[in-house]
């Protein structure tokens, strides 16, 4: 995972949520079909996909997928 | 083993499970899924129970209402919405629709303790109460010690134990329960080695309170985690833990998924009976044909032994049951002398109830060797180390299960038991002898085939029928017997032990066991008729006969037994129920063709009326023991 592109297609794909590139930079309570539980898959997810340990006490505190994706890339 | 000349199907051509869900059409080609879910690795599979978990089960039933479904409702300690979507993915690789209900975080002792709870109003098939370390380490004190996790474990256990009782009061459900995995972060805090230990055993006794259980609660099944964890899937994520309390790992509750897939399984009646394994490669290594006899590998050396390894193996299910038949692309001859005398053999050819070898395809044996064993051909289970093999199987019957195995023989053990095609809640005695029973029935067969009337070949058969009512001893089985049996079924209604219990206890009701024999032998218990007194009215609520025994007179038998009992009781009519499912068609006829009149009902369900004045006679060539004893072993 390499772009913000690849991290949508991960959301969509992978954990079927039905996002744009807009609810990335959104809100949590704005992305269509998000639920806090969704939170663990995608975590659990970016961890796999990248082969790398996220912070996840950060990650969990994040307020939007954008953050989680800073996160994941910064990793 | 594949022809090498011959080209390997090519992959399916149709859109994968993405495809769909990108196409936003999951829900419409709905019906598809289990096929393209068959196949999938781990990674595969996680996915697309994502996918499938973002579905709702309400839209697929409206396009597709006969969709089998499966009300699972989820409890537990910790945070289990990760456990939904394997959960979902595990279950429809079985055709079952997941109707999930997840309740609050650790409310386990409400949701079961309250009659009146959520949970239950869901009314589950299934109830998984998800067991994790910190229900017991949640409450122990800084700094602790084994005798303080002794007496919580305890309290715990017995908390859960007053929560099966409570479930199995308020519920049809299956309580599904799990040992406590011990993660080492817990043993490593002793800095001894004699407290270690004795924490082992005090957590070792807690489980096997758990698991005690089962014997003293019909309707509890207890999941060991412990040979999941063993497999190498570690019990707990620690960052996952302590910031989500979602205490188990993902991997665990995957694997933990797939097992209660097939608990799904065998409650909806859809429980594997036979298994069909490849010979070359599969059983023994080398090729037959080519290597001959002496050059095939089924003991020593390294894949000697892993080939008898997986012998061994296939032989342990075979006697619990499963009805063994191989299949493989062979000439018959050096086969049977293999089997029959090849000194390294585990397997002989009485292990099997049937062995196919010849040149056609696969597919085209299995559904013959079916139909041969008077069996649907879902019912198998197919193991070969050919790919082209296994691809034109699952192409051409997508509803055999397909166990790919490799050039490795050490893992065939592995990927033959990864699934429990084969899992049942309790064997019976007609598990441990089905084997030669069905061997019989191909004897029966060929005795058959020398007759040239079907009066004269059941005259010479001597078919004995005896029915009895059921007693406690019967319970197990006569609940097998509604879950296996699909063919000739009237009703289909499922009944796990304890409902069938019920029944026995209810004065109204009487549940007649049937017991078959003939001049080559004792078929036991192959069928069960459940009634229902009404004042002057009996009803039939449901009738079944294993597939094994139909078409011999002995269903006019029973029924004509039936009405005669009814009748000297006072009965003056006798209603049947009648209601189709896909598999159950031969048997519509069967109450009108035997003086019943249809008063209410349609194709799909029915009821039938006898007016009790001419009852229908016990066909002359059967010999009829009607027993009005106190339901003792019939068999």
């Amino acid at each position: 995972m390499k772009t913000i592109d690849d991290f949508l297609v991960l959301l969509q794909d992978d954990l079927g949520l039905p996002v744009t590139r807009t609810d990335v930079g959104a809100g949590f309570d704005q992305v269509p079909g998000w639920d806090s539980v969704h939170l663990l898959s995608l975590l659990t997810l970016l961890e796999r996909t990248t082969g790398r340990s996220l912070p996840l006490a950060d990650a969990l505190e994040a307020d939007s997928l954008e953050e989680i994706y800073r996160l994941a890339v910064a990793a | 083993m594949a022809d090498p000349r011959t080209p390997a199907p090519a992959a399916s051509p149709g859109p994968t499970l993405l495809d769909l869900h990108r196409a936003g059409r999951l829900a419409q080609e709905y019906p598809r899924v289990p096929a393209l879910l068959a196949g999938l690795d781990d990674a595969g599979l996680t996915r697309a129970g994502q996918l499938l978990a973002r579905l709702d089960a309400d839209d697929v039933l409206a396009l597709h209402p006969a969709t089998p479904t499966m009300n699972v409702a989820v409890t537990g300690h910790g945070t289990l919405a990760p456990l939904l979507a394997p959960l979902t993915a595990e279950l429809a690789r079985h055709g079952l629709l997941l109707r999930p209900h997840l309740s609050d975080f650790d409310s386990y002792v409400f949701d079961l303790a309250d009659p009146g709870s959520d949970l239950y109003r869901t009314e589950p098939d299934l109830v998984l109460c998800v067991l994790d370390p910190q229900v017991v380490f949640d409450s122990v004190p800084v700094p602790w010690t084994c005798d303080d996790v002794e007496r919580l474990a305890c309290e715990k256990t017995e908390t859960v134990a007053g929560l099966s009782a409570a479930c199995a009061a308020t519920s049809k459900a299956t309580l599904v329960l799990n040992t406590l995995p011990l993660p080492r972060r817990f043993t490593a805090q002793l800095v001894d080695h004699r407290s270690r230990a004795r924490l082992g055993v005090v957590w070792r006794e807690a489980n096997n309170r758990l698991l005690r259980l089962t014997e003293t609660h019909p309707d509890v099944v207890v999941l060991d985690l412990d040979p999941l964890v063993a497999e190498g899937h570690a019990a707990s994520e620690p960052r996952l833990s302590l910031y989500t309390k979602a205490h188990l790992s993902a991997a665990l509750l995957a694997r933990y998924a797939r097992e209660v897939g097939h608990l799904a399984r065998q409650r909806a009646g859809r429980t594997k009976k036979a298994l069909a394994v490849d010979l070359d490669g599969t059983l023994w290594g080398g090729i037959l044909g080519e290597d001959g006899a002496d050059g095939i590998e089924a003991a020593g050396g390294y894949r000697g032994e892993a080939h008898r390894a997986f012998q061994r193996v296939v032989k342990q299910l075979g006697a619990q049951g499963v009805l063994l038949t191989a299949v493989s692309k062979n000439d018959p001859e050096p086969v049977r002398e293999v089997l029959r005398h090849h000194p390294d053999m585990t397997l002989r050819d009485d292990d099997f109830v049937r062995v196919v070898a010849n040149w056609r395809p696969k597919h085209d044996n299995l559904t013959e060797l079916a139909a041969s064993l008077n069996l649907s051909v879902d019912s198998f289970v197919f193991v070969d180390d050919s790919p082209y093999e296994c691809g034109l199987v699952r192409h051409e019957l997508p509803s055999v299960a397909v166990v790919p195995v490799n050039e490795e023989p050490a893992l065939h053990i592995e990927a033959l038991l990864r699934d429990g095609w084969f899992d049942t809640r309790e064997l019976t005695r007609e598990d441990l002898t089905r084997v030669a029973k069905y061997r019989d029935e191909l004897v029966r067969k060929d005795f058959l085939d020398s007759f040239d009337s079907l009066e004269e070949y059941l005259r010479q058969l001597q078919v004995r029928v005896r029915l009895s009512e059921a007693g406690t001893a019967d319970v197990a089985r006569v609940s097998q017997m509604t879950l296996r049996t699909n063919q000739f079924n009237q009703t289909t209604r499922r009944l796990q032990p304890a409902e069938v219990g019920a029944l026995l206890a209810d004065p109204a009701a009487q549940v007649l066991v049937v017991g078959s024999a003939d001049r080559f032998g004792d078929n036991g218990t192959v069928g069960a008729v459940f009634t229902r007194r009404d004042g002057s009215t009996l009803h039939i609520d449901n009738f079944l006969l294993s597939c094994r025994v139909f078409s011999r007179g002995i269903e006019q038998a029973v029924l004509a037994a039936v009405l005669r009992r009814a009748r000297a009781r006072g009965v003056t009519e006798t209603l049947a129920a009648y209601r189709a499912t896909p598999k159950n068609a031969k048997v519509k006829d069967f109450y009108p063709r035997n003086g019943f009149a249809r008063v209410s009902g349609d194709d799909a369900a029915a009821v039938y009326r006898h007016r009790m004045t001419d009852l229908p006679a016990v066909p002359g060539h059967v010999r009829l023991t009607d027993s009005n004893g106190d339901g003792d072993d019939n068999s």
